[in-house]
């Protein structure tokens, strides 16, 4: 009972096989489970989907197809088109980060004590994935541009009494990037996912109270119901703005200089 | 073919096409101005504003500690560091406001602001 309402019991990690080397711990836990399934996932069903190379699409292969379509869109529009070379990264990070967003919309899954995960809900997990992101960044802007990646610091046009300053106020504002990058997703999944639970622990606390208030359980029901709707929104949204600010960030990198 | 000379001029030559036309149109456009208003979620407009702030904050805080550590400046070195956090995470949240403005705005042609 107490589990069940107890609305951040869900982030737990449960070690599903223990396994240390020299003193740390590196358990394959329910989280890791659950990064795995999200890519043995994408990569069935993509190559599912695509499997037949269908010059007229099926279901599946225009879904497929769809994404493809999309994510490079979105490459276009933000880096321009010689940021399609970073396609392969964009793709699988938003391609990962949905389909965990997804998995964790799940309450029971197939997995070691049948519930369900969501992997994109620990900041570690968000903060690995866009220090992959500024990894990329910093080591291909410095690669491209050599010095001249700097010149992301020095915006043009600034009286030079004030440049120091600036400069400074620039370079904590692209530290502050992979932060708030990492924290936006983690933050998201995180307060849904509480919400979601406070709520349908409403309806069994009210169910339990029995008589008048039992039947009062059908108001916090429509609210789990709506609040589900717009988890599916914030689930694929934040895959997008995950995607997206990888984009400009990457654009920062292939055309430093402001 | 007895009705044949029923004055046409009474009715307007094309009543539906140009109201179709006006109408589709209309409609286009509200679809389109619907997009731009819900844009994204308010909830997510709120962390992504305030995911922007606290980054700027935190990190600015936290190199200001650092450099206090480093060069032993305590307390100084936190105090300017929180307060070039404060500049960087307006900053930030500038720019995240105008690089929104600008997708919902035109949403043809690469955006140059970021």
């Amino acid at each position: 009972m107490a589990d069940a309402t107890n609305p951040i019991e869900q982030f737990q990690i449960k070690p599903i096989v223990d396994f240390s080397i020299a003193g740390y711990d590196l358990s394959f836990t329910n989280s890791s489970y659950f990064m795995v399934a999200a890519v043995l996932l994408i990569v069935t069903l993509l190559s599912v989907a695509t499997g037949k190379r269908a010059l007229v699409p099926g279901r599946a292969q225009s879904v497929a197809e769809l994404t493809y379509e999309f994510v490079a869109g979105m490459i276009r529009s933000t880096a321009g088109p010689d940021g399609l070379r970073f396609f392969p990264l964009v793709f699988t990070l938003f391609a990962f980060v949905l389909m965990s967003n997804m998995l964790g919309m799940m309450h029971y899954f197939p997995a070691p004590g049948l519930k369900g995960f969501t992997t994109t809900s620990h900041l570690i997990v968000t903060i690995g994935l866009a220090a992959i992101v500024m990894s990329v960044v910093v080591g291909y802007g410095v690669y491209k541009n050599g010095f001249g990646f700097l010149k992301l610091f020095v915006p043009s046009g600034v009286p030079a009494a004030v440049l120091p300053f600036v400069v400074l106020i620039e370079v904590i504002s692209f530290l502050s990037r992979p932060i708030s990058l990492s924290v936006r997703l983690f933050a998201n999944m995180l307060a849904g996912h509480i919400l979601l639970k406070v709520f349908a622990g409403f309806i069994v606390m009210l169910g339990a109270a029995g008589g008048a208030w039992a039947a009062l359980g059908i108001l916090p029901f429509f609210m789990v119901v709506a609040i589900t709707a717009l988890e599916f929104l914030v689930a694929f949204l934040q895959a997008y703005v995950f995607a997206i600010l990888t984009c400009i960030y990457l654009s920062d990198a292939l055309h430093p200089g402001h | 073919m007895s009705r044949r000379e029923e004055p046409t001029f009474t009715t307007p030559p094309d009543p539906d096409d140009f109201e179709t036309r006006l109408n589709a149109k209309l409609e286009a456009r509200r679809r389109a101005e619907a997009e731009a208003r819900k844009g994204p979620s308010g909830w997510a407009l709120g962390v992504r504003y305030g995911s922007e702030f606290t980054g700027g904050v935190i990190v600015g805080g936290g190199l200001g500690y650092i450099a206090d550590l480093v060069f032993g400046w305590t307390p100084f070195g936190l105090l300017v560091g929180v307060c070039l956090g404060f500049a960087a995470g307006a900053l930030n949240v500038v720019r995240a406001a105008q690089s929104m403005n600008n997708a919902s705005g035109a949403e043809d042609g690469p955006r140059d602001d970021a």
